[in-house]
């Protein structure tokens, strides 16, 4: 029974991802038209062989324009995760590991900061920065360090008291030593399956904040920024909705059937 | 008591810290809000004594503390776009998204609770297993996803409510919860699939416990054991959960507000944002920050009472 | 008599994998009213599913079942749930062997005393608790109406245990099963629940089957034993047969595992101290009360000696052995070591090896970082010390997690060993293995002693172990030293009130007369 069920989850992730990445993928060197060509005698054309998602209110094929917007937002949450795990489990390893002030000072803000949702925090950080793709990606990935901090601080503080740890103090490895070669690979289980659903809420907060009309700007394509363009037109082309907004519940889905797995 | 006592001054402390990053956060950004306010081509002088009038060239501590002591009497100060002041603009707008917040959570609980439940109570059945793929499908709808969907079916084919016809509360009370019915249920949506999915597993985590086998040796039923036993130590992580869903429902509905174009904070703060009106932002936030933390505090309280273990 | 219970042909197979696992077979058993009876055997032996099928407590349904159980003449194995039920919590109670995870966090001890008789009895609430009261008076617990309304983070291990046991025995059971009771708790403490069990035995003829790893508590207590290994009874009988004239191979080794303790000459050795610890004070602030682990402690270790270090959990023993080898920082005193390099050996053996590096890798840790040697004489040191601990160098490719307890434990040996180290800490070292493998354990660091002339501070709850293993041994009570002496002044003529309390749990007063 188990055993049917880990090759549902994983053959089921594959799919959806196969599906949703390989465009992006692609997208990044070719599309079948210019994701920015604009042409009026298409405007909100319907589902035909030539555009099999139809055109948006521009006469854009809206097929490309997923390919090149799922690369931009797969992009923007490859960023975010990178900035907010690499600087996150950084000060979430030295505060974990040494403790004393500094570590209760930042673990005070940390909370404060965790209160927040990572949205929220983020439409401040966009507020401060500004918008623009990179400017997202900064700002959320400002926004997730917070969270990366606290998993791998009280991952570290688990470790520390273990009795692997005190034999390898014993066998004469410094700090910097036991920090990272000997906790740091014994944290890669709770490390990667945080990074597998911070990859999911960077791709739901990048495409709030872009739904939102504050995150990646035009020209560029973001899934959220094309189903807020596509909100408007939903009582004349619903395909333009139903497309984007189902690609990101395909790749989101994707990626959570695959952590489970992981777990 | 003493719990109590120390979990309210430390959410005062925690506001504190909050409103005073928050403050230098925006009085540190780059750009003269004198200058936004008045055009490139103001003279120096106009410039200098609106910049006096607005207190600008005061030091920011001083700056800060009496924004402080202003705030707390519930003066936020003047918005830098309109001829207002901020307490007036978002006055009427924050019950809006109280509201929507509210309803959101009421909504999830009754969504998310009892399916967990049933679920796990029948795990491994087919109703079990059918739950569990909705719930995981659920789970990945983005919440102003589910909104357009709940426009296009429930506005759209079926017709049952009028999309972006809000009706203001004094107008008309029964048509206002009529209509926040459905963007309060686009908010809950998600979140409900992913406290099912928190209390699911927790309670078959709890069932491998010790004292459920011994539970059992006393000759009790397995509907007792489940009810009596169970229930009540999986909802303590669940608990924990509802607070930082209380957060996110937000979060959701500055979004879901967009979707169905309700005059709620998130589209003030979307238009301050842009418009770079920093009082306004920073009162938005500040407000936010509030019911946030006062919901975390309803947690705390509520899991002492649930959980003896927790000290203090 | 009438036969209480009838067990015949139990088999007992798990079928959550792909491979059918049987993990009982062919258990036969009879009990009568008022009988003890031990089931021995060590982790994995089976003896716990036995246990639990007879309680009725083996219901998934991935596991298969066959045989008979009868109780009083009642199929367990095929009755109704319903009828199961009526027997649970009333004629047949369970105690477990981890009473803070056995009893519900977060009901009140009351309730769940009185939780079997509200499911059996029509009693008044004010009769239940009267009766749970009278059954928590029962059970030695002072106060009992304070426990009646603490939750179970509130109580001691002992005392929790003692509550399980209230709970088991309110409904006068006429089996009570208890499955390693003793194994989660203190020695003096374990002595008491002993003797507690012993009693509710006495006063209510409770029969009872007591399930359990260490055979001297087995010979306190039970009629009869029963001796398991794999999932097969290998030897049954009356326990003074078992325990004098035992026929199996496997029940001898069992046996023979037991430290000994018998009288041994007093070895004087040459009396030069190698680790000097002078008035070593170590307090903790928990929950912002001042904690003192250590008050003004004084010991010598001498060379060539093996020093034994006696006390039960939270005594300071395990901080005393981290001050001197430099864990933790002493708030006052001295420490003085005449030799570099002092190596320890701690007690879970799982949690003392990194689970992400090859053996190899930890052994040659401590080369690594504090000597220049090249690569190559690491590896050829760690083959050598790798086979003086009897494995062989393929088990340097290994991860920790392939390897077994007993195994685990001799890869910190060796590891021990690398940096050639005059005194070896071992804290508990063989606490958390089996009887057959401690004896190996022991064996082992007795052999290092004689052949490479390494001094061992040895910290133990086990008497037997340290006096199998120890020439002179100190006595530790709530951060003090309370008593030292050689090995025959403390067991023969012990002066300490505590001492003596510790040699009667262990049942060990009096054993050379």
């Amino acid at each position: 029974m188990k055993q049917k069920r880990f090759s549902f989850n994983l053959i089921l992730g594959g799919i959806l991802l196969a599906i949703t990445l390989t465009p992006a993928l692609v997208g990044l060197l070719w599309t079948p038209y210019d994701p920015e060509a604009m042409n009026s005698s298409l405007k909100l054309a319907g589902v035909s062989i030539r555009h099999i998602y139809g055109c948006d209110n521009f006469g854009r094929d809206i097929f490309s324009r997923i390919m090149a917007g799922s690369g931009i937002t797969l992009l923007i949450a490859i960023g975010t995760v990178a900035f907010g795990s690499i600087i996150g489990t950084a000060i979430g390893a030295f505060t974990g590991y040494f403790g004393g002030i500094i570590d209760e000072a930042l673990m005070r803000i940390n909370d404060v900061a965790l209160a927040f949702p990572s949205l929220l925090l983020a439409l401040v950080m966009v507020s401060l920065l500004g918008t623009g793709k990179y400017q997202v990606m900064l700002a959320l990935g400002i926004a997730f360090v917070p969270s990366y901090a606290r998993i791998v601080r009280s991952e570290y503080i688990r470790i520390k008291n273990l009795d692997y740890v005190k034999a390898a103090r014993l066998a004469g490895a410094s700090d910097l030593r036991i920090m990272f070669v000997h906790i740091l690979p014994n944290t890669k289980t709770v490390l990667l399956s945080s990074v597998m659903i911070g990859f999911n809420n960077a791709i739901l907060a990048e495409a709030g904040l872009s739904f939102l009309g504050i995150g990646v700007q035009p020209p560029d394509a973001s899934l959220g920024r094309m189903l807020s363009e596509a909100q408007a037109y939903m009582f004349t082309n619903a395909g333009y909705v139903l497309f984007t907004g189902c690609t990101i519940v395909m790749i989101i889905l994707g990626f959570s059937l695959l952590s489970k797995e992981i777990k | 008591m003493k719990y109590v006592f120390k979990k309210v001054l430390s959410c005062i402390i925690t506001l504190f810290i909050v409103s005073l990053l928050v403050f230098v956060a925006f009085s540190l950004i780059p750009g003269d809000p004198a200058l936004s306010r008045l055009g490139t081509n103001a003279t120096e002088q106009a410039l200098a004594s609106l910049r006096h009038q607005m207190g600008l060239d005061r030091p920011l501590v001083v700056r800060y503390f009496e924004w402080l002591f202003n705030a707390l009497r519930g003066d936020f100060g003047k918005s830098y776009s309109y001829n207002m002041t901020v307490t007036s603009m978002i006055a009427d707008k924050l019950p809006i998204t109280l509201t929507l917040m509210l309803y959101s959570m009421v909504l999830m609980v009754i969504i998310s609770v009892p399916l967990g439940v049933y679920a796990s109570y029948k795990e491994g059945t087919a109703i079990d297993k059918a739950i569990q793929i909705i719930n995981q499908i659920t789970m990945a709808i983005p919440p102003f996803f589910s909104g357009i969907l709940i426009t296009l079916i429930f506005g759209m084919t079926f017709k049952m409510f009028t999309p972006g016809g809000f009706v203001n509360i004094k107008i008309n009370p029964a048509r206002f919860f009529g209509f926040m019915f459905f963007p309060s249920f686009a908010i809950a949506l998600p979140k409900s699939a992913m406290v099912l999915n928190l209390l699911y597993s927790s309670l078959n985590g709890e069932k491998k416990k010790d004292y459920v086998r011994t539970a059992y040796s006393r000759g009790n039923k397995s509907k007792t054991v489940f009810f009596k036993h169970m229930l009540k130590n999986a909802s303590i992580p669940t608990i924990t959960f509802l607070g930082m869903a209380l957060a996110d429902m937000i979060a959701g509905s500055i979004i879901i507000e967009q979707v169905f174009g309700i005059p709620g904070l998130g589209r003030i703060l979307l238009t301050s944002i842009q418009n770079r009106d920093y009082p306004v932002v920073i009162a938005i936030i500040m407000l936010i920050a509030c019911v946030v933390i006062v919901s975390n505090l309803l947690v705390d309280i509520i899991y002492k009472l649930v959980d003896p273990r927790v000290g203090d | 008599m009438a036969k209480l219970l009838h067990v015949e042909d139990l088999n007992i197979e798990f079928h959550d994998h792909l491979i059918p696992e049987t993990v009982v077979y062919d258990f036969d058993l009879d009990m009568e009213c008022g009988e003890i009876v031990g089931l021995v055997g060590e982790s994995g032996s089976g003896k716990s599913m036995s246990a639990l099928a007879i309680a009725g407590l083996l219901s998934r349904h991935d596991m298969k079942k066959r045989g008979t159980i009868q109780f009083e003449g009642k199929d367990i194995l095929d009755c109704p749930r319903s009828e199961l039920r009526q027997l649970q919590g009333d004629e047949i109670c369970m105690i477990f062997q981890e009473p803070l995870t056995s009893l519900d966090p977060v009901k009140k001890i009351g309730w769940q005393v009185e939780e079997s008789l509200k499911i059996h009895t029509q009693l008044t609430p004010q009769e239940r608790k009267e009766k749970a009261l009278k059954a928590l008076a029962d059970v030695e617990l002072d106060d009992p109406s304070r426990v009646y309304d603490s939750y179970p983070h509130e109580l001691s291990g002992g005392m929790r245990q003692r509550v399980m046991i209230a709970a088991a025995t309110i409904g006068n059971p006429k089996l009570l099963i208890a499955d390693e009771p003793t194994t989660a708790l203190d020695v003096t403490v374990q002595s008491q629940i002993v003797d507690l069990l012993k009693k509710i035995n006495k006063e209510k003829n409770t029969a009872i089957l007591f399930i359990s790893h260490d055979l001297s508590l087995v010979s306190r207590l039970c009629h009869r034993v029963l001796v398991m290994k794999n999932g097969y009874v290998v030897e049954s009988g009356n326990v003074k047969e078992i325990f004098e004239s035992p026929k199996e191979e496997y029940t001898k080794k069992l046996i023979e595992a037991i430290p000994k303790c018998e009288a041994k000459p007093d070895e004087k050795d040459d009396e030069v101290n190698m680790v000097e610890v002078r008035d070593v004070c170590v307090s903790f602030t928990r929950k912002k009360e001042r904690v003192d682990v250590l008050k003004h402690v004084s010991i010598d270790i001498k060379e060539g000696e093996v020093l034994g270090l006696v006390g039960e959990s939270g005594c300071g023993k395990s901080t005393l052995a981290k001050t001197i080898i430099g864990l933790q920082k002493p708030d006052c005193g001295t420490i003085i070591q005449k030799y570099p390099n002092t190596q320890m050996i701690f007690q879970d053996p799982y949690g003392s090896l990194n689970p992400a590096r090859k053996v190899g890798l930890i052994m040659e840790e401590p080369l690594r970082n504090l000597t220049d040697m090249s690569p190559e004489d690491r590896r050829r040191l760690a083959e050598e010390m790798i086979t003086k601990v009897g494995l062989t160098p393929e088990y340097l490719s290994r991860y920790p997690a392939e390897l077994s307890g007993g195994q685990r434990q001799r890869v910190c040996i060796a590891t021990a060993l690398m940096l050639k180290p005059r005194l070896i800490i071992a804290d508990e070292p063989v606490s958390a293995l089996d009887v057959t493998i401690q004896a190996e354990v022991l064996k082992l660091m007795d052999k290092l002693h004689k052949d490479m002339g390494i001094s061992f501070l040895f910290i133990s709850h086990d008497l037997r172990v340290v006096h199998q293993m120890c020439d002179r041994i100190l006595v530790m009570k709530s951060g003090e030293i309370v008593e030292e002496g050689n090995r025959n002044d403390i067991f023969m003529n012990p002066k300490h009130e505590y001492t003596k309390e510790l040699l009667k749990s262990a049942g060990l007063t009096n054993i050379f007369v």
